[in-house]
């Protein structure tokens, strides 16, 4: 019998959820074959209302007796459930699944990491190169005791490129990875390519323009001033007041040629899903036209605080991972930013002199609720006469996401990239950066 | 499940083949303002094989126990796929063949403590926090326990079966005026029972204060300063900046970072001493074995300034004709192990605090830790706050403190080591390839480091 049949003999109201993943991974260390690993996992969550009060609880196996107790007991020393689960309207499917991506053989991925670790020592005689590649599907069941059931299967295939070029006193690691749905939209040679132009940019190091340069963001790094807006326009943070944007709606809180989305919907998009890991059907938000706030993005939770509709943004996983463990929370789906026009010289070339930067460490350490940031350069390059000259070395960047954003945008790029298996964005030339280096 | 696990590593096919099954068991409870966010206490259990053949590993992950002899099938077989492709075999280092048990020492068990007594406990801490002040406007407080119980076997014959404790508990503040939004926290782990979590009522308010302060605290303005790091950061930034490029995992196929991590070669000053140790009583980074079934050795990563030891698995120890060092860890069942830190630090030196004071015209006082990560040499930490040292005395509070540099570099620039120490875990967790939260513990004395690059205006 099913669980959630079992907890509703037990309880006012269940939901259950269940995810079933599998996949093959391989792994390569300085260019060569370490380790190939295959997955085959199913993990269980349970919430129940009980008595008006919120229970939760997770397992992994076949263990639905133990579940039901001890979400039970969870719901017995509970706070009232602030809102009800998932009711039974459509969810329109969107394509999230490709069978022969979900079966792809170890062989292949192997093949391909070993044709990127080739190529770019073929190019580079002196780096190390190495690669990993992994594909499956996780398959998604919830139900609940008002009798939605819904269940999707979806499929992954990732692949990620790394060079090393070490020289004495000197350690330059550039990388590209690409998270798709569909083995027809990985681009094994843009990994490459990316790896490339970056080591040849970065055959010498120069030192770098400091103070507040036009700074050319990469997509790679556009992340930089995205990241605080997950935490801006999450729904619970809006509830708690933690957020920036609390009470902003409807201004003009980004430059004009800001216009953001959250995308749930779009065909094979890295994160989209037919429904939320709470089964409610996921949307296409605007979360700002022309640089106006419109939208925040919301679990059921955060949705009844805060008196709005559900926007199908409840997500198990974060991006920090988490999985059926985790009780659902706010979480951005495909965060997709309208690109402007021109490619990457003509940036290049309005810029004049400045820095580029396409990879930071230190992402989200600060205090990312406000917005600022302050990120070591990981990989960047300075830019004279619109031409890169070498990279840069022991430099920092610094400022605020939502100011850079109001008031620093300079220009937007017109070919968007897909980074993180999060953001679908294009470069942005941004001044109110500000730039320190040792 | 110890005669499945015996059983399942004894299929033929492979150089060497091991097996774990672990059962987990925790509560959780966690407020953000008036919302309770989770309150639970699950358990799960999973397994994972790995074998090596032909010098490629092949390994696979299940959840029901009787999938075990099934799994071990399948890592045979991608071992066998990998083995086609490999270039330079990897093989395992010789270890004792040990048979073990281990059983976790609680002071208070925490499996005996009702779950709402621990909702009352966080719901308490949480409270206070929010009194503070009216400037509070959020919080996250958040108590954990967990015991996992594990049970590893290989094809030489080992058995260990031990148990793993770890409490933790965040204190986190909230603090918003004028739009401006500014958090602290304290944070707390360890491996032992309740009592960890218990009593900490004055931190909780001393997280709030600090979060109403750092409304009215300046961001720091970027560039080069004398740094004295509190040993709560010391402890971050010893274990990211250095730490990790002591795995020896990313090196031992790499000659040329090989060349750069050589042992013998100068790192620091001479009172400068760096330990790595598997097991210190109550500690959140104990394993007393790892998972490779290798018992805990106390290394010196530095060793009066000089490179000592790397830490090792078993296929790093091998390659690179070094004994393991018992480091090689999963942080999970769905996880192979790899080299990872446990309990890092550096020993106390000599230096007073005052005295560190002394000749700094304009520095840094950064304290406790948001978190930190490194790029090889590249590495950068955030301090949870910082005070201004102006003219040998600490000034007023700043934020935003980002430090950033080359860790060869900053490792030979530290100039003092001061003559107090603390190791504590926090209620996070170190990640690497995927493998995230780790429990681990960090440590050092107050440490005195010149030329450092903070990011800022």
């Amino acid at each position: 019998m099913d669980i959630v049949k079992r907890a509703a003999e037990r309880a006012e109201a269940a939901e259950a959820y269940r995810e079933k993943r599998t996949g093959t991974a391989v792994a390569f260390n300085a260019g060569d074959l370490e380790q190939v690993k295959a997955e085959d996992i199913v993990g269980h969550a349970l919430r129940i209302i009980q008595e008006g009060r919120l229970g939760f609880a997770s397992t992994t196996g076949a263990k639905a007796d133990g579940l039901v107790e001890a979400a039970l007991l969870s719901a017995q020393h509970g706070n009232p459930a602030p809102f009800g689960f998932a009711g039974t309207a459509a969810a329109d499917p969107v394509p999230v699944c490709h069978d022969a991506t979900t079966r792809l053989p170890a062989e292949e991925l192997i093949g391909w990491c070993e044709e990127a670790v080739r190529e770019i020592e073929r190019a580079f005689p002196e780096v190390i190169a190495n690669a990993g590649a992994e594909r499956g599907s996780i398959d998604v069941e919830v139900k609940t005791s008002a009798g939605l059931a819904r269940h999707e299967e979806r499929s992954y295939l990732s692949m990620g490129v790394e060079a090393q070029w070490v020289r004495e006193g000197d350690i330059y690691t550039v990388s590209a990875s690409q998270s798709v749905r569909t083995v027809d939209e990985l681009d094994r040679h843009r990994l490459i390519e990316d790896v490339l132009r970056e080591l040849d940019w970065g055959r010498e190091v120069v030192p770098a323009i400091t103070g507040t340069p036009p700074v050319l963001l990469l997509p790679s790094a556009m992340i930089v001033v995205l990241l605080p807006l997950f935490v801006g326009f999450s729904g619970m943070s809006v509830v708690l007041g933690t957020s920036p944007l609390k009470d902003r709606l409807g201004e003009q809180v980004f430059d004009p040629r800001i216009t953001l989305w959250d995308d749930g919907r779009l065909p094979l998009g890295p994160r989209s899903t037919s429904f939320d890991d709470e089964g409610v059907p996921t949307t296409r938000l605007a979360l700002a036209k022309k640089g106006v706030a419109t939208s925040f993005f919301h679990d059921l939770r955060s949705a009844a605080l805060a008196q709005q509709e559900p926007t199908g943004n409840g997500q198990k996983s974060g991006l920090m991972g988490g999985g059926f463990r985790s009780p659902p929370s706010p979480g951005p789906r495909n965060i997709v930013l309208e690109p402007g026009t021109g490619t990457l010289d003509d940036l290049l070339a309005e810029m004049g002199d400045g820095l580029i930067v396409a990879d930071v460490l230190g992402l989200g350490q600060g205090n990312i609720a406000s917005g600022s940031f302050s990120n070591n350069v990981g990989v960047g390059f300075v830019v004279r006469g619109g031409k890169v000259v070498g990279r840069v070395k022991n430099t920092m960047i610094a400022g605020n996401a939502y100011d850079v954003l109001k008031s620093g945008v300079q220009a937007l790029g017109g070919e968007p990239e897909w980074v993180y298996g999060v953001l679908h964005v294009p470069p942005m030339l941004a001044g109110g950066v500000h730039v320190v280096a040792q | 499940m110890e005669s499945l696990l015996r059983k399942a590593v004894a299929q033929s096919g492979a150089d060497f083949v091991e097996a774990r099954w672990d059962e987990a068991a925790w509560s959780r409870v966690a407020f953000q303002r008036d919302q309770l966010m989770a309150l639970e206490q699950s358990a799960e259990a999973g397994g994972i094989v790995r074998a090596l053949s032909g010098g490629a590993w092949g390994v696979a992950s299940f959840t029901k126990a009787e999938d075990i002899e099934e799994a071990a099938k399948n890592a045979i077989r991608l071992a066998k796929i990998g083995a086609r492709h490999v270039k330079e075999p990897e093989g395992i280092a010789e270890v004792p063949v040990e048979e073990a048990r281990h059983q976790a020492e609680l002071e208070h068990d925490f499996r005996e403590v009702p779950l709402e007594r621990k909702r009352e406990l966080a719901e308490r801490y949480n409270k206070l926090i929010l009194g503070v002040s009216p400037d509070i406007v959020s919080t996250s407080v958040r108590y954990t326990d967990l015991l996992r119980r594990s049970t590893y076997a290989n094809s030489e014959g080992a058995f260990i079966y031990q148990e793993l404790p770890d409490v933790t508990l965040l204190l986190a503040a909230v603090a918003r005026k004028n739009g401006d939004v500014q958090q602290a926290f304290e944070s707390i782990g360890e491996a032992g029972g309740y009592e960890i979590a218990q009593d900490h009522e004055a931190k909780a308010e001393e997280a709030a204060q600090r979060a109403v302060q750092l409304l009215s605290a300046e961001p720091v303005k970027g560039g080069t300063y004398t740094v004295i790091l509190d040993p709560e950061l010391a402890g971050v930034f010893i274990h990211e900046a250095f730490g990790h490029i002591c795995e020896a995992d990313f090196l031992f196929r790499n000659a040329h970072m090989r060349k750069v991590m050589e042992i013998g070669r100068t790192f620091g000053v001479e009172e400068l001493n760096v330990v790595e140790d598997g097991y210190i009583p109550g500690k959140r980074g104990n394993v007393p074995y790892d998972d490779e079934g290798v018992r805990r050795r106390k290394i010196h990563l530095i060793k009066n300034g000089i490179l000592n030891e790397l830490m090792h698995s078993r296929a790093t120890a091998a390659k690179m004709g070094m004994q393991p060092t018992g480091n090689a860890r999963a942080v999970s069942w769905e996880h192979a192990p790899i080299v990872r830190m446990r309990n890092t630090y550096i020993e106390p030196g000599s230096a007073r605090f005052e005295d560190m004071l002394k000749g700094i015209d304009r520095g840094i006082y950064a304290k406790a830790a948001f978190g930190g990560q490194t790029q090889f040499e590249q590495f950068t930490f955030s301090a949870a706050y910082a005070y201004e040292i102006q003219r040998g005395e600490v000034g007023p509070m700043v934020r935003d403190v980002v430090l950033t540099g080359n860790v060869f570099h900053i490792l030979k620039n530290i100039d003092m080591i001061g003559d107090d120490f603390t190791l504590q875990g926090g209620s996070g967790g170190c990640g690497k390839g995927g493998q995230f939260p780790l429990p681990v513990t960090d440590g050092a004395p107050h440490v005195r480091v010149n030329q450092v690059t903070i990011g800022g205006r």
